[in-house]
């Protein structure tokens, strides 16, 4: 019997997108409730730590965006094939927390010097060893033809693709020094469900 | 026939500690490597990402502390007995994560006034009402006299019991006013296989 499933976010693709990019690279139907700030002190309650996404299964609450996202990918064959699989896609999905890391106190800082020298920082030092080493991981696996873990798409192949957005935040191009990268995006982001998604969801400030 | 474990990381439990817990439960060898401070920058290079840990499966690397917890904690059965139970395992994983974040934050933080306010807010707000929820969640399970997930030790568990020793390195006796995660914390700690793990390893400050 197919489930039910709610997730619970605000208006924004944020901490929540992974997830829905899951659902939609599965094709799955799940409600995509969002909440206006000025709403939010309402539900805080009703959520397993006081915070969201929230996924919640027929009516059972999951918190924590990564276990929600892992947990979907998992339902439907997108976390990997095998144990060892499973665990390089969870490294990278890890691994585009720790890159997008600074970024938050990018966007924070409002005295212009300092911003510029923080994404100086961000594209000549943080950014390069990880998206070369990344890089590499593609071309050792298919050639780079394919994806990043074994021969099908997984939660990592959508991890990447989805921060980059996040990336944009702290610099304009990140993928500018590497088209292998850019050009494995564009691949991911052209699969039809995926394309439609990225085309119908709302356009939100993040 | 068994794997060959090698888990490189320095000489403190920090983010490798969890990995090596499961390695004690599951009674399963493996070369725990520590390498000097002064050692890393020529070891560094040859990590995936440039970070330690990284656990060695018959030669293949690993990076990323909870991927590596994780995929051990698939092989060996402290990962949760059903897709759900695993995601409920990796939401408490995920929430001892942002517990522990703030504090690594409060410890860096320059200015001895903001580190002080910064400290109070977290000591008396922002850790309190994680642990309110994690006890909620932990009384869900049989009373609260159990484990976090299921019936049996999972990795819920081990990070619980792991974090809230390193919380402890900055606020004494957190555990104080949740008696039933105290309880947990004792009730693990005092499992054979772990005791004896926490009695032979060697000591570190963190």
């Amino acid at each position: 019997m197919a489930h039910s499933y709610k997730l619970r976010y605000f208006n924004l693709q944020g901490r929540a997108e992974l997830a829905r990019l899951v659902f939609a690279a599965a094709g799955v139907e799940y409600e995509d409730v969002r909440y206006e700030f000025a709403d939010w002190p309402k539900h805080k309650a009703s959520t397993p730590f006081g915070q969201i996404p929230v996924l919640e299964v027929d009516g059972k609450p999951l918190a924590q965006s990564n276990a929600i996202a892992r947990y979907l990918a998992r339902e439907f064959g997108l976390a990997g094939k095998t144990a060892w699989d499973q665990g390089q896609v969870d490294m990278l999905v890890e691994t585009m927390m720790d890159i997008g890391a600074p970024v938050p106190k990018i966007r924070q800082c409002t005295d212009e010097d300092e911003k510029a020298k923080l994404k100086k920082s961000f594209a000549e030092e943080h950014l390069p060893h990880y998206m070369e080493a990344i890089q590499k991981i593609l071309e050792e696996n298919c050639e780079g033809k394919g994806f990043l873990v074994g021969d099908e798409l997984t939660l990592a192949d959508l991890a990447f693709m989805c921060g980059q957005d996040w990336l944009k935040l702290a610099m304009d191009n990140p993928l500018e020094k590497y088209p292998k990268l850019q050009k494995f995006v564009d691949r991911i982001a052209a699969i039809p469900k995926i394309a439609e998604w990225l085309k119908k969801r709302p356009e939100t400030e993040l | 026939m068994m794997p060959n474990y090698k888990l490189k990381y320095f000489n403190f439990r920090g983010r490798a500690e969890l990995a090596r817990l499961v390695f004690a439960v599951a009674e399963v060898e493996y070369e725990d490597i520590r390498f000097a401070v002064e050692d890393w920058p020529k070891i560094k290079p040859t990590t995936p990402f440039g970070q330690a840990p990284v656990l060695e499966v018959d030669g293949k690397p690993l990076a990323q502390s909870s991927a590596i917890a994780r995929y051990l904690g698939k092989e060996y059965g402290l990962a949760g007995k059903t897709n759900w139970e695993q995601a409920q395992v990796d939401m408490i994983m995920d929430t001892m994560e942002d517990i522990l974040t703030p504090m690594r934050a409060i410890h860096f933080c320059k200015d001895e006034q903001q580190k002080a306010e910064l400290q109070k807010k977290y000591q008396e707000e922002t850790l309190p009402n994680y642990l309110k929820g994690l006890e909620t969640f932990l009384c869900g399970n049989n009373g609260g006299d159990g484990y976090f997930v299921g019936s049996e030790l999972t990795l819920a568990d081990l990070t619980f019991m792991h974090y809230t020793g390193q919380v402890e390195v900055f606020v004494p006796n957190p555990l104080a006013k949740f008696p039933k995660l105290q309880a947990l914390r004792e009730r693990v700690e005092e499992l054979p296989k772990i005791a004896a793990w926490i009695a032979k390893r060697p000591k570190t400050l963190r």
